[in-house]
């Protein structure tokens, strides 16, 4: 029947009704401020796009978790999944002229079937940055370090950084030589910190027993920078030890902006190792059991689009701080209106030139206009928090009313 | 605090018999009682009770910060966990069963029903191995599944073999062997490692305990 869903919302989506909107947008502006006093750039995206520029490139997102469309030709569109695929197809495509490094950021909503693991939204509003051009350590601590002081400036308590390397991962699984497969099974029991099916698999695989002990670590490598000592003990392949310095490096540069007290690391960390070259990271923060940002540094995916240009960023799931931050009891009340002005019929014209001047001022100014459930100004102003009422009268000037709550 | 969201039911009592050996007081629990929350006297931990099927959810999302549940839950649940003791008590296996005379026609049969509790892990198996299959799900006693008609096999976890053979069930096919699993979200882990460590260290001596008992 058409029309039994006119009172519903699909699954995964929400309306944002003006509290939360208030300090969604207020967040919103703040990170979109931050961004741009950071030299970054913003850029923008269209919602639809071909399916081919997430499905068509390695790494791709898995079609299972794409909204698709068809057009009139018959081509697949699909509501973007990511923003970074857009960005690399943009920066891939028509940003040649401009100087490297680039800076860009973003504000938006994704859409995704799944996979969003807990507050299993749909339509996801995220913000981002992408630092495109530079592949040394500088550059993934640049966005590591601009994560910190954005939840440092949103008053965030509590929060961490994790890192991890996936060239780590990548080294141990290319000294064993060992099957696309049995590395996937391998990289999912690490990733769940499965010790037991860890040890039974590694048993029954033909690897070396020096590179089997250092992958049975894995998953307990995480923690303080300690670890990275351990590590780099049980280390021999170049690429492994290449990832170690590469994180400590990082780590130094953090550490020289006084953001020490906010890493941790862990090797285990391979949950999206397609997608990522380099450093990873997730920032959390006890009052969510889930990250609040993710990123990383993804160096070939820009060549899928016809440049090779290394990159790293991050993204916030803008829901999720907002969750954050509201069982943190950081969240604001939306301030009252500051004038009710009344103005009788013959002047309407003064009334309106003089709510202008306090608008310029930076007053929040509402005119009133009676309904069947208020008809007085004052009960109204009363009800609505508004301490100041103004009448503009006929024959008198203007008549000023304090409301006491 | 550490919240511990404990599977009411098949599971419980050796759950609680884990914990109180690595040093959590479960006094509380052993009381007959319709509370679903408890915390250990020192008030360090909560744990909670809830449905097995409940537990990965409960610690997906942070509520509980570790869990004692089901492989088979697990698997069934798919959430995004670690999974970091195989606490080896609840020990059974996943299996399809069925006729002993059906097992040859159905294996050939272009389209076989399958009744279980757990239909996820029934539509990955069988799609791995390429077999179309209609998946129909029950909430218990899933052994009259194909005694009645509805179904031509089940999938469902075997302790003994008992409850099939006195149904003139048997096991066509096995899936995976099953356990008790403890879990912990993943951002727990990190944000409270110096209590969830201390935790599972003390449960791992309890289980390498138990294993030195079997030896000796």
């Amino acid at each position: 029947m058409i029309g039994k869903l006119k009172l519903s919302l699909p699954d995964g989506v929400q309306d944002y009704l003006p509290d939360e909107c208030y300090n969604k947008r207020k967040i919103e502006d703040k990170i979109r401020k931050f961004f741009y006093l950071s030299g970054y750039n913003e850029i923008e995206t269209p919602i639809l796009e071909f399916f081919d520029v997430f499905a068509g490139v390695k790494p791709s997102i898995e079609q299972e978790h794409m909204f698709k469309l068809i057009d009139p030709e018959g081509r697949v569109l699909v509501l973007r999944p990511d923003i970074t695929m857009p960005i690399a197809r943009v920066v891939g495509t028509k940003m040649g002229d401009h100087p490297l490094p680039l800076r860009l950021f973003y504000l938006g909503n994704v859409y995704r079937y799944g996979e969003f693991q807990a507050c299993k939204q749909r339509e996801v509003a995220q913000a981002g940055v992408e630092l495109l051009g530079v592949d040394g350590p500088e550059a993934d601590a640049e966005v590591i370090a601009m994560a910190i002081q954005l939840f440092l400036d949103l008053r965030l308590a509590e929060f961490q950084i994790d890192i991890g390397q996936v060239e780590f991962f990548k080294g141990l699984i290319e000294e064993a030589g060992i099957s696309e497969q049995e590395a996937e099974e391998i990289r999912t029991l690490i990733d769940q910190k499965n010790m037991l099916a860890l040890e039974m698999l590694l048993k029954k695989l033909p690897i070396s027993v020096h590179i089997k002990e250092t992958m049975y670590r894995l998953p307990q490598l995480y923690g303080d920078s300690e670890i990275l000592t351990e590590a780099m003990k049980i280390s021999r392949s170049p690429k492994c030890r290449a990832a170690l310095e590469n994180i400590y490096q990082v780590y130094g540069i953090l550490k020289d902006y006084g953001f020490g007290r906010y890493i941790t690391f862990d090797l285990g960390m391979v949950q999206s190792f397609n997608f990522y070259t380099g450093i990873i990271f997730r920032g959390i923060t006890k009052e969510l059991g889930y990250p609040v940002c993710g990123g990383g540094r993804y160096d070939r995916l820009v060549s899928e689009f016809g440049r090779d240009l290394p990159a790293t960023g991050f993204a916030i799931g803008i829901k999720r701080l907002l969750i954050a931050l509201e069982r943190q009891g950081k969240l604001e009340e939306i301030p009252p209106v500051d004038v009710l002005v009344v103005a009788e019929g013959s002047q309407r014209g003064r009334a309106y030139e003089f709510m202008q001047q306090l608008k310029k001022q930076n007053k929040r100014v509402e005119m009133f206009l009676s309904t069947e459930e208020s008809k007085n100004p004052l009960d109204y102003a009363r009800k609505k928090r508004i301490p100041r009422v103004v009448e503009v009268r006929e024959k008198e000037d203007i008549v000023e009313h304090e409301i006491d709550f | 605090m550490v919240t511990i969201a404990l599977a009411k039911g098949r599971l419980m009592e050796e759950a609680i018999d884990v914990l109180e050996a690595a040093g959590v007081d479960c006094g509380q629990l052993k009381e007959p009682s319709r509370k679903l929350i408890f915390f250990t006297p020192d008030q360090q931990i909560r744990i909670i009770l809830v449905k097995p099927s409940d537990v990965p959810t409960y610690v997906e999302y942070g509520i509980a910060d570790v869990g004692i549940v089901g492989k088979d839950t697990l698997l069934e649940e798919g959430r995004l966990l670690y999974e970091m003791l195989d606490l080896k008590f609840g020990q059974c296996r996943l299996v399809v069963a069925g006729f002993p005379e059906k097992q040859d026609s159905w294996i050939t049969r272009s389209h076989t029903r399958v009744a279980t509790k757990y239909p996820n892990i029934a539509r990955n198996y069988f799609s791995r191995k390429g077999k179309a299959v209609e998946i129909i799900k029950l909430n218990g006693s899933v052994e009259l599944a194909p005694l009645t008609g509805l179904s031509d096999v089940i999938v469902d976890i075997v302790e003994s073999g008992r409850t099939l053979k006195e149904n003139g069930l048997v096991i066509l096919e096995e899936i995976c062997s099953i356990s008790a699993r403890l879990v912990v979200n993943r951002v727990s882990l990190k944000m409270k490692n110096r209590e969830i460590k201390a935790l599972i260290d003390n449960i791992q001596m309890v289980l390498e305990e138990r294993k030195d008992g079997e030896v000796n």
